[in-house]
């Protein structure tokens, strides 16, 4: 089981700085530092530009810090690693791979066996309801099911830290719902570690309903962290509970959709 | 397409065929001038396809038990299809071994200097001067290179699909989407199976009009090389018979390269759509 007292990522001043077409030095990610236990569901959250994918990026590996450390599971990142799974906000899942290739390519690039990735893939393609269309190509598939077949892939691959870039962002209502009861039930899967999460996002009530804790950022600096301790599973009646309505507010303020966080209640109150 | 849509294509484009032979025999028989005594300028088809393929046996070199015209046998039909066949033979021997050469050359190269933007930045500019220079300038230079001799025409083909590959290749892997890299890398893939399961896939898309336009460069570069100084191949029927003012077994022999330059485009075509059945817009077309 997840044990809560073992750092899982530590970033300790990380910072990545880029010159701007103008010649202009520009920081994404200013001096952010943020610890997380093993097993705690993290959503980032900012209005855009404010440098959550860009810090994403860099836990995964996929581009470096220009300062910092960052620490993963005791172990100074180095490029991209499958302990770290990544699901990106566009569609990755590779068109010329049919769908269970696409799931067991992780265990298929470190050499497992054909017929043990086969029956892990597809034991995931399952979980995530896709186990029809197995054979399928990904052009067959809506983006929905897109999506699935990443977070199969990623579950499938084993790793033990999850980064999703605002990975369900592009999706109807309801296939958002959907999806976020298929990373949850994944995620909390009995007989498992839970994975450490990062989830990035712009949705105030998907960082609600899913995280253990909020983190929001603006112009590449961290500028609050909130703990959500309302039970799971969360439904739409555990949004409306004043707590977490205090929560959205200030997350509201934050991405600049209310004055600034606090004021929005007292303004309330005097009208 | 629907069905019926594609039926009715399909018929127009066979009427318009229909049409254009009818129309080369009017012209052949509206318009009677001749290059030379018994040699029309415009041949119509009674004449190609009796006078004219019997005419080809003087092609025919001997052997299999068909003895050549110079050898004192009649012109025949089947010294003629002989004939046809062993010239095409040795065209499509050249051109194959150009495009395999060729292709298989500029793969490698365009992959390797892929592997890193310098690489990549140091070859950009000499592919642009390579693929400015018109082919066919370089011919007397291959022939002095190389003299007349087979190998000379097969480098010359495998150059002029090289530089159409390598420079198809490297565009090609500079455009693969950056997303599929770095969902293959944050999966775990290595370097070389970064190449082998994203890459090469990736680019084959793009690789289709990168064959289809190296495949039109070698038969036009097969043919130069056979204007020049080859002594077998359809190039050297066609050089041979306008030096002799024979214009229908130009004519004749112009109509097989057609069909032959037609056929290896389906092929390719028909090859690409079975490789690329996974792409969507493979499927729309």
């Amino acid at each position: 089981m997840a044990d809560p007292n073992r750092r899982m990522i530590e970033l300790v001043e990380v910072g990545r700085a880029y010159t701007r077409a103008d010649g202009q030095a520009v920081k994404a990610v200013d001096n952010v530092s943020l610890t997380v236990p093993e097993g705690e569901f993290v959503c980032l959250i900012g209005p855009s530009g404010c440098g959550k994918t860009t810090l994403l990026q860099m836990i995964a590996g996929l581009i470096e810090p220009s300062s910092g450390a960052m620490v993963v599971d005791g172990k100074e990142i180095d490029g991209p690693g499958r302990e770290r799974g990544m699901v990106f906000q566009r569609d990755s899942v590779f068109p010329w791979m049919r769908v269970v290739d696409n799931v067991e390519y992780g265990l298929k690039c470190r050499g497992v066996g054909a017929a043990e990735r086969r029956s892990v893939a597809r034991d995931y393609l399952k979980r995530v309801g896709l186990a029809h269309v197995e054979r399928a190509w990904p052009r067959e598939l809506s983006g929905g099911m897109l999506k699935r077949v990443a977070i199969a892939a990623v579950f499938a691959n084993g790793g033990r830290v999850l980064l999703l870039d605002e990975p369900f962002g592009a999706l109807d209502y309801v296939t958002r719902h959907q999806l976020q009861d298929v990373l949850l039930d994944l995620w909390e899967e009995p007989g498992r570690t839970v994975p450490t999460v990062i989830f990035v996002t712009h949705d105030v009530d998907e960082a609600l309903t899913l995280a253990d804790r909020i983190v929001a950022m603006r112009s590449g600096v961290i500028v609050d962290d909130i703990p959500v301790r309302a039970a799971r599973p969360r439904d739409t009646d555990s949004l409306l509970l004043p707590e977490m309505v205090a929560i959205k507010h200030k997350l509201l303020g934050h991405l600049g959709l209310e004055r600034a966080p606090g004021r929005a209640a007292r303004s309330g109150s005097a009208a | 397409m629907t069905p019926l849509a594609r039926k009715r294509d399909l018929a127009v484009s066979f009427a318009v065929f229909l049409a254009l032979i009818v129309l080369w025999e009017i012209l052949s028989l509206v318009y009677t001038a001749e290059a030379q005594p018994g040699e029309p300028m415009v041949a119509g088809w009674g004449t190609l396809f009796t006078r004219t393929l019997l005419s080809l046996s003087d092609y025919w070199q001997g052997g299999l038990g068909v003895r050549s015209v110079a050898d004192g046998a009649p012109r025949s039909y089947l010294a003629a299809i002989l004939s046809l066949a062993s010239h095409s033979a040795a065209t499509f021997v050249r051109l194959g071994g150009g495009l395999l050469l060729g292709g298989v050359l500029g793969l490698a190269l365009g992959l390797g200097v892929s592997w890193s933007r310098w690489s990549r930045r140091l070859v950009e500019l000499p592919t642009q001067f390579l693929r400015a220079l018109p082919l066919l300038a370089m011919v007397p230079l291959f022939q002095l290179w190389f003299g007349t001799y087979f190998i000379s025409q097969v480098l010359f083909v495998a150059y002029g699909v090289g530089v159409i590959v390598f420079a198809g290749v490297v565009n090609a892997v500079r455009n693969v989407p950056q997303i599929y890299l770095d969902n293959a890398r944050a999966l775990g893939a290595s370097r070389s199976q970064l190449y082998r399961t994203v890459i090469l896939p990736a680019i084959l898309p793009a690789m289709r009009s990168v064959t289809l336009l190296s495949l039109g460069a070698g038969w036009g570069a097969v043919l130069a090389a056979e204007y020049l100084g080859a002594q077998s191949g359809l190039g050297y029927i066609i050089v041979y018979a306008q030096q002799f003012g024979l214009l229908d077994r130009m004519f004749l022999v112009a109509l097989l390269f057609i069909l032959y330059t037609s056929m290896s485009y389906w092929a390719i075509e028909r090859l690409f759509a079975r490789l690329l059945v996974w792409s969507p817009a493979e499927v729309a077309r």
